[in-house]
C-alpha cells in the first residue's frame, strides 16, 4: 500500500496494571511491524494533564516523524484545562484533543466539558472520546448526544473512539448523518463484520483506524481493516487518508506535512 | 517508509483454527451459524481447517449440542468436532462412547458457565479418562453471554488440578488482556498447558508468550463467529517468526495435539 498509515488512537506512558511499559523502542518496533507510519499518542493516565502531555512530548521528541502529539484535558481541574490546552496545542504543537469522561463520572455532553469544547471549537480542531458511558441516563442515544453537541459546537470534529469496532447502528447512523462526526476502530474484540458494517452504514470517509496502543497491539488492530471485505480504496482511507484530511496533516501551514 | 501493510494478505503457513463455534446461539443471532458460512469465511481468510464446538452444547445441553454439531459438520473434513462436556452432570461412560464413536479428538469444559470448581474432586475421573486417551482439554478463561456472567476461570484451581495430570494436555483459550496477569505464570508453571490466542491482543503479548513457553504451546484461534477469522492470523504473520515457528503456531501445534 502506497498511502500513509496513521494510527489515530494511541496512548503513551506505562500502565503497570496490564504489564505495559513506557517503552518507546517497543512502540516503534510494533509500529514498524504493523506498517504504521505515524501514531497519534495521548496520555490520559494522570490527574495532572500537563504531566501527561509532557510525557507525550518525550515520545514525539524521540521520533518526530513517527509520533503526533494529542493533548489531554480534564474537567477535574477546570481552572487549568484551557490554559493547558493552549500550551499543548499552540506551544507543543499537538494535533487534537483527547478527553476521558469515564474518569470524570459524567458523560461527554455534561456542561463541565463545555469550556473545553468552546476552546476546541475556536481552534476548529478534533476531539476524541467514547460515545457511551456506563453512567449514561436511560434513553440516551449517540445520535441525540452528538447532534446536540454538533449544533452547539459546529466547528468541533468529533471522533467516537471504539465505535467502528462494534456493530452499533446508532453510532454508525450518527457518523453518517452528522458531517463532523467520525468513528474509530480499536477494540479488544475483533467483532466479525464490524469494519464492513460501519463502512457500509457510515461511509468509508467516516472511519479512522486506531489501535489503542500501547494496551493493544497495532499488528492485530490494523488487521481488522486490512483483512476486511471492503474495497481497497476504503482501506486506504481508513488506514490514513481520512486522518490526514481530518487533522490537515497535508497542510504545511499547519506544520504537519506528511 | 516502514514495512508496508499487506492488503493482499494470505497466510504463508497452513492455518488450522483452534477455536471456532458452529451453530445457532439462543441468546442472539450470529452472522454465520452454519457450516457453509463458516467454510466461506475460512476460504476468504485462507484457513484450511477449524476445530469447532457447538454453542448449544455449552449453553444448554452437551449431549444434544454435541449431536447437533456432528450433524452440522456432516462429512466435511475441514471441520473437526470438539465436544463440550459437563463433568458434573454428564455420564462419563456414555460420553466416552460417543466421543469414541464419532472420533472426536478434543473436549471443552466450561466451569465458569456450568458452575463448578475445576478441582480434582469434581473432574478427576474425566481428566483421568482424557489423559489415558490422549484427548486434549480446552478451558475458556471466561464465557461471555448476555444472560450470564460467571466471572473468570479460577487460575489457582487450574494450577492445582492440571498439575496432577502431567500427561493431559490442556489448552487455555479465550484469554483476554485482563487475564494477562495470571495466564503467563500459569503457563510457566504447567508444562502441559498451552494457550489459544484469539483474544490475546495486548501489546507484544504473543511475543512474550512465545518467550515464556516457546512456539510449541501457542495456538492460533479466531473465536469465530463472535470474531473475524483473519485478524489474529495477520498479527501472527507480523511477529517476525521463522517459518517453522509460524507453521507451528498457525496450525502445526493443533494438528499435533489432535494427533492428526
Amino acid at each position: 500500500m502506497d498511502s500513509p498509515v496513521i494510527d489515530f488512537h494511541c496512548h503513551a506512558g506505562s500502565w503497570g496494571r496490564y504489564g505495559v511499559d513506557a517503552d518507546c523502542d517497543l512502540y516503534l518496533k510494533v509500529m514498524d511491524a504493523a506498517g504504521v507510519d505515524r501514531s497519534c499518542i495521548n496520555c490520559i493516565w494522570f490527574g495532572d494533564a500537563r504531566r501527561g502531555n509532557d510525557l507525550v512530548m518525550e515520545y514525539v521528541s524521540r521520533a518526530p516523524d513517527r509520533f503526533i502529539g494529542v493533548a489531554f484535558a480534564t474537567p477535574h481541574y477546570p481552572e487549568e484545562a484551557v490554559r493547558e490546552l493552549e500550551r499543548a496545542v499552540h506551544g507543543l504543537g499537538m494535533a487534537y484533543v483527547k478527553i476521558y469522561p469515564d474518569y470524570f463520572g459524567l458523560p461527554n455532553d455534561d456542561p463541565a466539558y463545555f469550556p473545553i469544547y468552546e476552546w476546541i471549537d475556536e481552534q476548529e480542531m478534533a476531539v476524541m472520546c467514547h460515545a457511551t458511558y456506563p453512567f449514561d441516563p436511560p434513553g440516551t442515544t449517540i445520535e441525540g448526544r452528538f447532534t446536540a453537541l454538533s449544533e452547539r459546537f459546529p466547528n468541533v470534529r468529533w471522533v467516537m473512539a471504539h465505535t467502528a469496532g462494534t456493530l452499533d447502528a446508532d453510532a454508525a447512523e450518527t457518523a453518517r448523518t452528522l458531517p463532523n462526526v467520525y468513528m474509530e476502530t480499536c477494540s479488544s474484540r475483533t467483532t466479525l463484520g464490524a469494519t464492513e458494517f460501519n463502512v457500509e452504514r457510515a461511509g468509508e470517509d467516516k472511519v479512522l483506524y486506531g489501535s489503542d496502543m500501547a494496551l493493544m497491539d497495532a499488528r492485530h488492530q490494523i488487521a481488522k481493516v486490512v483483512t476486511a471485505d471492503i474495497p481497497r480504496r476504503a482501506k486506504e482511507k481508513i488506514l490514513g487518508l481520512n486522518a490526514i484530511r481530518l487533522l490537515r496533516l497535508d497542510d504545511p501551514a499547519k506544520g504537519g506535512a506528511i | 517508509m516502514t514495512r508496508a501493510v499487506d492488503l493482499d494478505f494470505r497466510p504463508e503457513a497452513p492455518a488450522f483454527d483452534a477455536n471456532a463455534a458452529l451453530g445457532r446461539r439462543h441468546d442472539r443471532r450470529v452472522s454465520v451459524d452454519d457450516a457453509a458460512g463458516l467454510l466461506a469465511e475460512m476460504d476468504r481468510a485462507g484457513v484450511e481447517r477449524a476445530l469447532v464446538y457447538a454453542p448449544h452444547a455449552a449453553a444448554f445441553d452437551s449431549a444434544e449440542g454435541n449431536a447437533g454439531l456432528l450433524e452440522a459438520i456432516g462429512d466435511e473434513s475441514r471441520l473437526v468436532p470438539q465436544f463440550v462436556c459437563n463433568p458434573t452432570f454428564d455420564d462419563l461412560e456414555a460420553t466416552a462412547a460417543q466421543i469414541e464413536a464419532a472420533g472426536v479428538r478434543a473436549v471443552r469444559m466450561v466451569p465458569t458457565l456450568h458452575h463448578y470448581p475445576f478441582r480434582s474432586w469434581v473432574v478427576e475421573e474425566w481428566l483421568e479418562w482424557l489423559s489415558a486417551r490422549g484427548i486434549p482439554l480446552w478451558l475458556p478463561a471466561s464465557y461471555e453471554a448476555n444472560w450470564h456472567d460467571g466471572g473468570d476461570l479460577d487460575p489457582h484451581a487450574v494450577h492445582e488440578t492440571v498439575r496432577q495430570f502431567p500427561d493431559l494436555t490442556v489448552v487455555l483459550c479465550e484469554v483476554h488482556y485482563v487475564q494477562a496477569s495470571w495466564a503467563p505464570p500459569l503457563l510457566r508453571s504447567l508444562p502441559n498447558l498451552s494457550i489459544e490466542v484469539s483474544r490475546y491482543v495486548i501489546v507484544d503479548g504473543i511475543a512474550r508468550l512465545l518467550e515464556i513457553v516457546g512456539p510449541e504451546r501457542v495456538l492460533y484461534g479466531s473465536r469465530f463467529p463472535e470474531q473475524a477469522i483473519a485478524p489474529q492470523l495477520y498479527h501472527l504473520h507480523r511477529l517476525g517468526l521463522n517459518a517453522a515457528d509460524l507453521r507451528a503456531v498457525c496450525g502445526g501445534n493443533l494438528e499435533r495435539l489432535l494427533r492428526m
